[in-house]
C-alpha cells in the first residue's frame, strides 16, 4: 500500500496521526511514527517553549520522521511557524486558518506542508501557494470540524487538485481507509482510536468514555458561533446548547469551554470536561498500542482493497 | 467594475445582485463566513488577474472595499 504521501512524507503506511490539541504529544507521535505513520505534535495553545520541548523530546524517541500541527489562532502561531524551521521538523500540517504567509519560509526550509482543509476552495489555494498535500477533513471528526461530510468532500477536492490528499473525519478501522482509497485518497489520518493507545497519555477516564460510547454519542457545540466542535455528549454540552439555543453570546460560551478539553485529557472529568471524539467513537472497542492499530488497519485494508483489484 | 464584481459576488455568495449595495459587507450584510470569503477571493483573483494575499483579506471585507483594492493594485475600471 505505497501512495504518493508515503514517499513524500518517507513513511512506511499512508497513515497519518491527527494533530488533537492536548493530546497529540511527544510520546503519542513518537510511538505512530516508530509503527510507520506520521505521528504529529499539536502545538494547539501551548507557548513555543513548550512545543520546542515537545519536539526534542520526540526526536529522542523516534528516528522517524514526525510532523507538527499548527494552530493558526493561536496567539503563538508565528513564534511557532519560525520554531519549526530552527528544530528542523519535516512536516507541518497547519489548522484553523490559511497557512500561505509561512509558505515560501517552510518551503526553504525543505519542509513539506500539509495544510488541513475543509472546502475545495482551499484546497485549491493551498495548492496554488505550494502546499505538498492537504488533509482534507469531514464533519465526522473530532473537535473543530467543518461543513461536508468526508464522503462528499473527498472526491471533490481529489477532482480539483494535483497534489496528494489525506482524508480525514470517520476513519476508524481499515474499511474506513479502503473507503477513502476509493474515494481517491492517498492516506488517511486517524485521531480518536489513537487516544484509545496505549501510548496516548489522555485520562484513563476519558478512554474510557471513548470505548464506552455508542454511535449517537457524539454532539455538536457552537454551530451558531461559526466554530462547531465535536466532542461526546456530557454535563457540558448539554449545558453549552442549552445557552446557545437561547441566544448567549459568543464570549460567555467560550468561558464555558476554557480550559475544558484540558480538564478532560489531564484531569480525567468526563462531566465538565471537553471530550472531543469522532462520530466513529462508537466503533472504537478496546486501548490497543499505535503498532497494533496501524498494522490491523493497514492488514484489513489490503485485504478489501485486493478482493476489488 | 460594479457590475461584473456584483455578478461574481452573487454567483459565488448565491445572493441576488439587486441586494448587493456598494456598502454591502460580505459577512455582515451577504452571510458569507470564511469559506465563502475564500471562494469569492479566488473568483475575484481569476477574473482580474490578480494576487490576493490572505493578510489583505481584512481590508476587502465590502464591496467598495473590493473595488478600491482593485483599483490600488492598478486594475481599469
Amino acid at each position: 500500500m505505497k501512495t504518493r504521501i508515503c514517499e513524500l512524507l518517507q513513511i512506511k503506511y499512508p497513515i497519518i496521526q491527527g494533530g488533537m490539541a492536548w493530546v497529540a504529544e511527544h510520546h503519542l507521535a513518537s510511538a505512530v511514527s516508530n509503527a510507520g505513520g506520521l505521528g504529529i505534535i499539536a502545538a494547539g495553545n501551548a507557548p513555543v517553549e513548550v512545543v520546542r520541548a515537545e519536539i526534542r523530546k520526540a526526536k529522542e524517541l523516534t528516528k522517524n520522521p514526525f510532523g507538527v500541527n499548527i494552530m493558526l489562532l493561536s496567539p503563538h502561531a508565528e513564534t511557532i511557524a519560525r520554531l519549526v524551521v530552527e528544530e528542523d521538523v519535516k512536516v507541518v500540517t497547519t489548522g484553523a486558518g490559511n497557512p500561505e504567509k509561512y509558505i515560501g519560509m517552510w518551503k526553504e526550509a525543505g519542509i513539506k506542508i500539509i495544510p488541513v482543509v475543509a472546502s475545495v476552495a482551499l484546497a485549491k489555494r493551498m495548492e496554488k501557494y505550494g502546499a505538498d498535500a492537504v488533509v482534507a477533513e469531514g464533519c465526522e471528526a473530532g473537535g473543530h470540524i467543518g461543513e461536508l461530510t468526508t464522503m462528499a468532500l473527498i472526491p471533490q477536492i481529489v477532482d480539483a487538485v494535483n497534489i496528494p490528499v489525506i482524508a480525514a473525519g470517520g476513519i476508524g478501522d481499515g474499511r474506513g481507509l479502503a473507503a477513502v482509497f476509493a474515494l481517491g485518497a492517498e492516506a488517511g489520518q486517524i485521531g480518536t482510536r489513537f487516544v484509545v493507545s496505549h501510548e496516548s497519555i489522555v485520562h484513563d477516564n476519558y478512554k474510557k468514555k471513548i470505548i464506552e460510547s455508542k454511535d449517537i454519542d457524539s454532539a455538536v457545540t457552537g454551530r451558531s458561533t461559526g466554530h462547531p466542535v465535536r466532542s461526546l455528549r456530557n454535563n457540558m454540552t448539554r449545558e453549552y446548547l442549552k445557552l446557545e439555543k437561547a441566544g448567549t453570546s459568543f464570549e460567555e460560551l467560550e468561558l464555558l469551554t476554557l480550559g475544558s478539553l484540558k480538564k478532560a485529557v489531564v484531569e480525567g472529568d468526563t462531566v465538565n470536561g471537553s471530550l472531543m471524539a469522532g462520530q466513529i467513537a462508537g466503533l472504537v472497542s478496546k486501548e490497543q498500542s499505535c503498532k497494533e492499530i496501524i498494522e490491523e488497519i493497514i492488514e484489513e485494508a489490503n485485504t478489501i482493497l485486493k478482493v476489488r483489484d | 467594475m460594479l457590475e461584473n464584481i456584483k455578478k461574481i459576488i452573487a454567483d459565488q455568495l448565491n445572493v441576488q445582485e439587486s441586494e448587493i449595495q456598494l456598502t454591502s459587507s460580505f459577512k455582515e450584510d451577504l452571510g458569507a463566513d470564511s469559506l465563502d470569503l475564500f471562494e469569492l477571493v479566488m473568483a475575484i483573483e481569476e477574473e482580474y488577474e490578480v494576487e490576493i494575499p490572505a493578510e489583505d483579506l481584512a481590508n476587502i471585507a465590502t464591496v467598495e472595499g473590493v473595488i478600491s483594492y482593485l483599483k490600488d493594485k492598478g486594475v481599469e475600471a
